[in-house]
């Protein structure tokens, strides 16, 4: 099965798209620290899909996709931003790092597995 | 004096409740959440949403507690330089004032980009791929 990471410092967050995805034929794996992410990446580690928050404290969400873009296995990951962050200008940063698509809290759970369904080219 | 002293406490007292909100709501909906995880219940869009607001609301109280944290910064600045030349007073006072005003401008903008899609104009957005 595909691995999905979700990294956001809002538990409630995580467990929001925990009992969105639960239903899907991926594997999750959820970090309240994108650091901790990284490490495990760094180790070896292989998502499929990366879906991060952008506003988080000691590693914030474009920090965490330059780290990912310099890690040879996640250079080409595709890395969607959860945020509450809608303004247009950030969304033009996330684009020029190589991020794949923004998504603004709240977010609707049938959009959210169609645009994970979406990446990961899963059978509809 | 007295009254910067009476604003610093009241400042301090609103951030602790803050802090307290904060923490109630997160443990309020993490049992809501675990509670239908554990029995298998699917949530549809509105109690998604629902548990999302929580996110929103930490966001929007931290930044609250952020400018709370800088007024009195500033109030504590204005205190020192009033307490040692009483001359610098006014100049401090102006000082403050322009402080306070740049406090409130970052505070507003905040809640303004924390909202995600509460607001209203961003009501229909979609995912936006790139």
């Amino acid at each position: 099965m595909p691995l999905v990471i979700f990294v956001d410092d809002s538990e409630t967050a995580l467990a929001s798209t925990r009992m969105v995805t639960n239903s899907m034929p991926i594997e999750v794996k959820q970090y309240t620290e994108a650091q901790v992410a990284l490490a495990e990446i760094k180790a070896g580690m292989t998502p499929d899909l990366i879906i991060t928050d952008l506003n988080m404290p000691v590693m914030n969400g474009f920090e965490f996709l330059k780290e990912l873009r310099a890690v040879p296995a996640t250079k080409r990951t595709p890395t969607l931003m959860l945020t509450t962050e809608t303004k247009p200008e950030l969304k033009q940063q996330g684009k020029a790092l190589g991020l794949t698509g923004w998504i603004v809290k709240p977010f609707n759970p049938a959009q959210l597995k169609q645009a994970i369904s979406r990446v990961l080219r899963l059978p509809a | 004096m007295m009254m910067l002293e009476s604003i610093d406490e009241l400042l301090s007292h609103i951030k602790d409740v803050q802090l307290d909100v904060i923490e109630l709501s997160s443990e309020s909906l993490m049992k809501m959440s675990a509670f239908m995880e554990k029995n298998g219940l699917e949530i549809d869009e509105d109690i998604s949403t629902a548990l999302q607001y929580q996110d929103i609301i930490t966001q929007q109280l931290n930044a609250t507690i952020e400018a709370i944290e800088s007024m009195k910064q500033s109030i504590d600045m204005f205190s020192h330089a009033f307490k040692s030349d009483e001359g610098l007073a006014q100049q401090s006072i102006v000082k403050l004032q322009e402080k306070l005003q740049v406090t409130l401008k970052e505070a507003k903008e905040k809640k303004s980009r924390f909202s995600g899609k509460h607001s209203a104009e961003h009501a229909d957005d979609e995912i936006e791929f790139f």
